[in-house]
């Protein structure tokens, strides 16, 4: 191995990971401290390349170093690590085994992270660069084929060829809708009005959401190609990529790639020598979820408050100043430079029959591996959750996962073999949304769940509309005193009835799927809810009004890990012997239900 | 180009919205937050109707749906009065206190209200059309502000507006009565504003704020001698026609 190692010295290059959870844990200070120990060894002949990348999607395991071409990838790396990484590994060829990925069966160490069910199960289109390349450097996504898509098609295709390439690789948006994007660049294409606009809508707002942020922040070039090749599709002169300005990292990036595109001669007058003109312009939205609506953030571009408004006529008839618009999102726009360049048929060659391709998911909540995977559409749940995922953190039993952000719905554990793609979450009562997945255990309470999404979108809808605004408040009194335990079984009809005309009559897609955490949850966990109203019992020992501990005398070992974590001193007992909780004290945080390893802390 | 509405044929022009097209056939579609000189803004909703557009059939609001195509419009099904008989009962809930919204809850409603009502005292329902008003009036003093179940109507900071007259546009569009005017004094005070009345030239009655008068005749560049209420204004001008009669006969 020693061997192997020092033969490719010369075009070694080091990969540090810095995205935002790896920088977070320290990535940056982990770059710097290998800059130094690289500069003042004596060891080194040749100076390998450091690249900080972008998000590598393993966030869990930050901050990851990845030494290419050996194919070496060490995580958790600290600062302390970097000089026996140097002297050891680059120097000496061996490997660290501390810092490597164990399997999660066998136990052996594994050397390149592309061996780890993490990794192996995963397939990288819209993520292709991300964790590869340098997102500050143009030349790093040239030297990965970047932009070629869009030289193919200005040297090679007319713009009616390339909408017909994106209608047939069956690609649907990204964020949220699922509405093909071809069929919507065609309609835009097909208008009369001049000028015409793209948007890149990069206003990701789901709690726990961030695959389009880490494309952003590491592969910003993929996305202005594709707004480019769009551009030249629907012969559009001026783009606009709105970002949450809290991506400061994406926000960063994105305005130094669309200097280095303007300077490289891919954006502005006469791009690529082919006579088309088009520029991008960076708007910083202010923050609001609601702006990721796509009326609303056209009306936000446009200095206007940020309401949704009828789409009764299309953005692309009428959008942006009320011309035609092209709008995608981030994640939609950075699978076009793959369709053009590759061809509509090998993308469509993955997926299912009504939707292709991959999708980005954000697997969050309690599962063992947090991060950012990439899996072909039509993949279950189960190989997510647990083949990629890791399965539920603590060894706990799976309850439900949460899709689509909290418009989505939650899917229970009878349902993990489903597949997913737009149309299977839709019949499920969930959607694909932006691609959130929050892994929820069998402490999780699945009204106060509710009620929590219900309760961000009370601040988040942007009010103009009563079925939303008014539906939202009565959901979530109505939540609230159930979970209080004041609520009545006529509730549950009620909550129905109201989420019945929150989804026909609302303004906006936010609305309309605003009820439908309460109503999946209503759907699958019913029990719960009538737990709550019947019994004035929270079976999850969440709720805190519905909730009694007591510790089973019979089964306590007298740890005292229950007493050690009661922030209120409620539990008390000899050790060795059966510890007693005192109700009068007990805030019903559950810190000794979640802490005892024997079960012996009970829910009465 | 012909639509049907309820069975109906129609003959609509193209991008006319459904709800114009109802007023004129004397179809009757509640509303809340429409109003002609404004047009339909989608907001309250109550306004929803059945469109079919070929093999598909979709709740629209129908003062904000343009006809470009034929299509049949129901305005009247169990499903259009469910979701209204819902937003009225919504709408009540927030504004139990305005007689208009009490009514409306009345005529969809029998049985009690089921929920706690959010402010006992409150009239105001969203609308948004005291906000439409002020801004046709050139002045936007008022305007929506905040998110989601926080949304209301209100001055920048909920300070006095720099930028109201008091020119009471506002009162007079709102459905409720929901927006508060005191008058004493030779003061109208809205809007968290105290403004100075001007009276009447001739009978003496307080009619108008001095900064409503100062920014009429400064956008109209006619300057009055006499200021005159609405009463006396077209008495005024009734004399005045009656002597040039004189004159000329």
């Amino acid at each position: 191995m020693n061997q192997a190692l020092k033969n490719n010295e010369t075009t070694r290059q080091i990969m540090v990971c810095c995205g935002t959870g790896c920088i977070a844990n320290g990535s940056r200070d982990v770059y710097q401290a290998l800059c130094h120990e690289l500069a003042n060894h004596d060891g080194i002949d040749v100076q390998p390349v450091m690249k900080a990348t972008g998000c590598n999607g393993w966030c869990e395991k930050g901050p990851l170093v990845k030494i290419m071409p050996d194919d070496i990838t060490y995580c958790g790396v600290k600062v302390k690590d970097a000089a026996e990484i140097v002297d050891k590994t680059l120097v000496g060829g061996e490997l660290i085994k501390r810092l490597l990925v164990r399997d999660p069966v066998t136990k052996s160490y594994l050397k390149s992270h592309h061996d780890t069910p993490f990794y192996s199960k995963q397939h990288k289109v819209a993520l292709r660069n991300i964790g590869e390349i340098d997102p500050a450097s143009i030349k790093d996504y040239i030297d990965r084929d970047g932009y070629q898509a869009l030289i193919k098609v200005l040297q090679n295709m007319s713009p009616g060829q390339v909408i017909d390439e994106v209608i047939q690789s069956g690609l649907r948006g990204r964020g949220g809708g699922g509405f093909p994007t071809g069929v919507k660049w065609k309609s835009c294409a097909d208008t009369n009005a001049c000028p015409r606009y793209i948007i890149c809508n990069g206003d990701e707002g789901d709690p726990g959401a961030f695959m389009d942020r880490s494309i952003m922040e590491g592969d910003p070039h993929t996305v202005i190609e594709g707004m480019i090749i769009c551009a030249y599709g629907v012969q559009a002169s001026k783009g606009f990529i709105y970002v949450r300005d809290e991506y400061d990292l994406a926000v960063i990036h994105l305005s130094r790639a669309v200097e280095d595109a303007r300077d490289g001669g891919f954006l502005g007058k006469n791009i690529l020598g082919s006579g088309l003109e088009f520029d991008i312009e960076l708007v910083r939205g202010g923050g609001a979820f609601v702006c990721g609506e796509e009326t609303a953030l056209m009306a936000s571009i446009e200095g206007n408050l940020g309401e949704p408004r009828d789409k009764y006529v299309f953005p692309t008839e009428k959008g942006l100043w009320g011309k035609p618009t092209v709008i995608n999102n981030v994640e939609t726009w950075a699978n076009v430079p793959v369709i053009l360049g590759k061809g509509a048929q090998d993308f469509a060659s993955v997926g299912t029959a009504g939707s292709k391709g991959t999708k980005v998911f954000s697997l969050v909540g309690k599962v063992v591996n947090t991060g950012l995977v990439e899996v072909p559409m039509g993949t279950s749940l189960r190989e997510i959750i647990y083949d990629i995922g890791g399965g539920v953190l603590d060894g706990r039993s799976f309850k439900a996962v949460q899709t689509g952000g909290p418009s989505g719905g939650c899917i229970p554990g009878s349902m993990l073999n489903l597949e997913v793609d737009f149309d299977s979450l839709t019949r499920a009562g969930s959607m694909m949304g932006s691609g959130g997945l929050i892994v929820m255990d069998d402490h999780t309470c699945m009204v106060e769940v509710a009620r929590y999404y219900v309760n961000f979108l009370a601040g988040e809808s942007c009010g103009k509309c009563t079925p939303c605004r008014e539906g939202i408040r009565a959901l979530l009194d109505i939540l609230t005193r159930i979970c209080n335990g004041d609520g009545q079984i006529e509730d549950l009809d009620l909550m129905e009835q109201i989420g019945e005309t929150m989804q026909e009559a609302s303004l906006c897609a936010l609305g309309r799927t605003a009820p439908n955490p309460v109503l999946s949850t209503m759907r699958y966990f019913r029990d719960e809810y009538e737990a709550h109203i019947l019994d004035k019992h929270c079976p999850a020992g969440v709720c805190p009004a519905l909730t009694e501990f007591y510790i089973d005398a019979d089964i306590c070992k007298g740890c005292g890990s229950c007493a050690r974590n009661c922030p209120v001193d409620a539990v008390s007992g000899k050790k060795k012997e059966p510890h007693v909780i005192d109700n009068s004290k007990c805030i019903r945080c559950g810190e000794c239900y979640r802490h005892c390893k024997f079960q012996a802390v009970r829910i009465r | 180009m012909e639509i049907k509405i309820d069975g109906k044929e129609v003959e609509v022009c193209p991008g006319e919205t459904i709800l114009e097209v109802c007023r004129r056939e004397n179809i009757p579609i509640p509303t809340l937050c429409y109003h002609e000189a404004f047009g339909g803004q989608g907001a309250c909703r109550m306004c929803m109707v059945e469109v079919k557009e070929g093999d598909c059939t979709r709740m629209v609001a129908s003062c904000t749906y343009p006809i470009h195509q034929e299509i049949e419009v129901i305005t009247m099904s169990e499903k259009i009065n469910r979701v209204r008989s819902t937003l009225a009962m919504l709408q009540y809930r927030r504004a139990p206190n305005s007689e208009y919204i009490r009514q409306l809850y009345d005529t969809y409603h029998v049985e009690p209200m089921p929920l706690a009502l959010v402010d006992p005292m409150e009239k105001c329902i969203l609308c948004r059309l005291c906000v439409n008003a002020c801004e046709q009036m050139g002045r936007n003093a008022i305007a929506m502000v905040r998110r989601g179940i926080d949304k209301k109507v209100s001055t920048p900071f909920d300070e006095a507006a720099d930028d109201c007259i008091g020119c009471m546009a506002c009162v007079q569009v709102c459905p409720t009565g929901a927006i508060q005017v005191m008058e004493e004094a030779g003061k109208r005070v809205i809007w968290n504003k105290s403004f100075d009345l001007i009276t009447c030239d001739r009978c003496g009655k307080p009619f108008a704020t001095r900064d409503e008068i100062a920014y009429m005749e400064k956008k109209t560049n006619l300057y009055e001698y006499e200021h005159l209420c609405e009463r006396c204004r077209p008495k005024a001008m009734a004399k005045k026609m009656e002597a040039l009669n004189r004159d000329n006969s």
